[in-house]
């Protein structure tokens, strides 16, 4: 049984990852690139080892590289946290080759369901229902991905085989546009998991994204932990999750059948450690199978509010060969839960990405308050990885109690020197249908733009004019200091220097 | 000191009387103003009513965002003022748009070409960072010209990619 963990991820979840391993008393073994040298992960972490230039396939997926640090720190155990290598079967297997523990699911349970072709078949033959697509087939080429479509039916997605997270994902809307739209959703996949595979999917309006956590030991329990509600996208980003989802509510019967299904699907590929599965539900309550992401989800913290369980702990518990320390009956969801993600994106500007150096944070704290984090004042965010900074995820007796807090905790923190997407969280937590609850994958898309959404918010105009006067008239005193001469007691050149210093 | 400041349609008057006063629109109050850790967060008080906004420069004016809702604001004093009614308002439409990098990335895709005439909102370049392919679109009509860079490119943030005249 292992004691060491190599933590082969950067960002906010190597550093959750590090503290549950901490908390477990295990020591642990942070990677980095070069862009990453002051990074959180390396600095909390027993010991670091470089992996390479920034560029990921430099670095991040770097297997072998990974590996060879492993074996060569003493690190029984890999845990891969998301994206990069987490859902690699090579690199799970690359791993158990080398005697170690790959925290996460079997290879042959990666493989099965991170070829989504694949996935669909096995769970349909599990009794699992599907979305309409091109299922079973593997790879496609363009003309007969083509040929298939019409009958389909359109709107429709194309989607990358081996991808996730929105990369390599294009929606079409009629035939003409679809030869041009492959192309990219193509170039996309190749670039994002070096496979340019992609298979079509039919696009079902009007509804809902909620996924199923689940937990299987190496002992044959498999147990859910519920629903969370992932429907706020945009361009197939996740933005804000909660759990539980206000759609299903107090609907324990749809939860517990939906619940019943994920635990098939995932007895069906023999599945063991963490793995959530992605449904589709349409406005009727009918839930269809969108496919499984067999890793730690980055949104798993919402679960883990409401039922109480360190899903990162009971991952390297199944992974060290235990028990798990649940059965279903013990597994109650209390209270809600919502997370917002802070990526470094500028919401006024079409979400354009931000970089640059973060000066500043008043971070936001007080009662049923979690920051996941990997950031702190002085940090470069590099347009190397995601944009993903910061999550921010409340608790509340009731979803009216969170998101209360949500908007309290939101308006306390402040991340200066980049752009975030706070504003845009808190506009949505002002918007009356997210309030209510009523929103599908297209909301924030279709139907929220931040211009709209401020229309109906007190207008404080004359309070951002007398702030923007006041810094205004500051800037123009401190630039006139350096041209009205004989004003001061000290020469200028002393105050210069003095100045300079100060802004250095 | 006497500044017109502009946020979107609406016209402030607000005469800076000293470090504790100001007049908005003929009206007194007391203020104090202080930025917070040495940042671009200030903490302003009105009249004992307590706020908090990050303000920092922007493409043109000034920036605040204020409560989850973001205030672009112009500030001129009078002399500002004065100078540009005399200059006019009509240099805007003659500019040429110069594409700048809006950050570090990779040239994935140049869909125009050099003289091509394009409409606003049309796509020039797509940028690819933070792994995600971002389009970048004309904000005015004109054509291309200038064309910088090439696909497969490396740009750091701020570099003129191409321009519309």
């Amino acid at each position: 049984m292992f004691n060491k963990v190599l933590i082969a991820n950067r960002g906010e979840i190597a550093v959750r990852i590090l503290r549950a391993c901490r908390e477990l008393g295990m020591q642990t073994v942070a990677v980095f690139s070069d862009a990453d040298r002051q990074a959180l992960h390396v600095r909390y972490a027993d010991e670091a080892y470089l992996l390479g230039p920034a560029p990921s396939r430099d670095s991040y997926l770097r297997g072998d590289r990974i590996i060879e640090i492993a074996l060569k720190s003493g690190a029984g155990g890999i845990h891969p946290g998301y994206g990069f290598l987490a859902e690699r079967a090579d690199f799970a297997q690359a791993c158990v080759d080398a005697s170690l523990a790959f925290i996460g699911p079997k290879p042959s349970a990666i493989a099965a369901m991170g070829d989504k072709a694949i996935a669909r078949s096995t769970v349909t033959r599990a009794g699992v229902p599907v979305v309409p697509g091109t299922e079973g087939e593997g790879s496609l080429s363009d003309s007969e991905l083509l040929a298939l479509a019409p009958g389909i039916g359109f709107p429709l997605l194309v989607k990358a085989t081996a991808g996730g997270g929105g990369k390599g994902m294009r929606e079409v809307r009629s035939i003409e546009e679809m030869p041009s739209l492959l192309q990219a959703a193509r170039r996309e996949a190749e670039a994002s998991f070096g496979d340019g595979n992609v298979y079509l999917e039919k696009l079902l309006e009007g509804a809902r994204h909620i996924e199923i956590q689940i937990l299987a030991d190496n002992h044959g329990n498999v147990i859910h932990l519920g629903e969370r509600e992932c429907s706020l996208q945009r361009r197939h980003q996740k933005l804000l999750e909660e759990s539980p989802s206000p759609f299903i509510g107090d609907d324990d019967e749809l939860r517990q059948r939906m619940g019943a299904v994920a635990v098939r699907a995932a007895q069906a590929v023999g599945y063991v450690n963490a793995g959530t599965i992605e449904f589709l539900v349409d406005k009727d309550k009918n839930f269809f199978f969108l496919e499984m992401n067999t890793r730690l989800q980055v949104e798993h913290p919402v679960t883990e509010m409401v039922t109480g369980v360190d899903i990162v702990k009971e991952q390297i518990r199944i992974a060290r060969g235990r028990q798990m320390r649940y059965s279903q009956a013990d597994l109650h969801m209390n209270g809600w839960a919502i997370e917002c993600r802070i990526n470094a994106e500028d919401p006024y500007n079409n979400f354009m990405p931000s970089t640059g150096r973060i000066t500043h944070i008043l971070v936001a704290t007080g009662p049923g308050v979690r920051v996941d984090t990997g950031v702190y004042p002085g940090f470069e965010i590099s347009p190397y990885y995601d944009s993903l900074i910061s999550k921010l995820i409340v608790w509340g007796e009731t979803r009216a109690e969170a998101i209360m807090r949500m908007r309290r905790t939101l308006e306390e923190y402040k991340i200066v020197g980049v752009h975030t997407n706070i504003p845009f969280h808190q506009t949505l937590m002002d918007s009356h249908r997210f309030m209510g609850g009523q929103y599908d994958t297209r909301f924030v898309e279709e139907r929220f733009s931040m211009e709209a959404a401020e229309e109906g918010k007190v207008d404080r105009s004359p309070i951002a004019a007398i702030l923007a006067t006041l810094a205004a008239h500051r800037q123009t005193k401190l630039a006139a200091q350096f041209i009205s001469r004989g004003e001061r007691d000290t020469s200028n050149w002393k105050w210069l220097s003095r100045w300079e210093r100060l802004h250095r | 000191m006497r500044y017109v400041t502009n946020i979107g349609e609406r016209e402030y008057l607000i005469e800076i009387v000293d470090e504790r006063h100001i007049i908005l629109d003929g009206v007194a109050y007391e203020i104090d103003f202080d930025a917070v850790g040495d940042q671009p967060v200030y903490s302003l008080l009105v009249d004992g009513h307590s706020y908090e906004a990050y303000v920092y420069p922007g493409e043109e004016g000034w920036q605040v965002l204020l409560h989850g809702t973001l205030y672009p604001a112009r500030v001129e004093d009078e002399r500002e003022r004065r100078l540009r009614a005399a200059l006019g308002s009509h240099v805007a439409e003659r500019d040429e748009y110069h594409l700048h990098a809006p950050m570090p990335g990779l040239v994935v895709s140049i869909p125009v070409r050099e003289g091509q005439h394009v409409e606003k909102g049309d796509v020039l370049l797509v940028l690819e960072s933070m792994k995600m392919q971002n389009e970048l679109k004309s904000p005015r009509p004109g054509s291309v010209a200038r064309l910088r860079v090439k696909v497969g490119d490396r740009v750091e943030l701020r570099q003129t990619l191409l321009s519309v005249i």
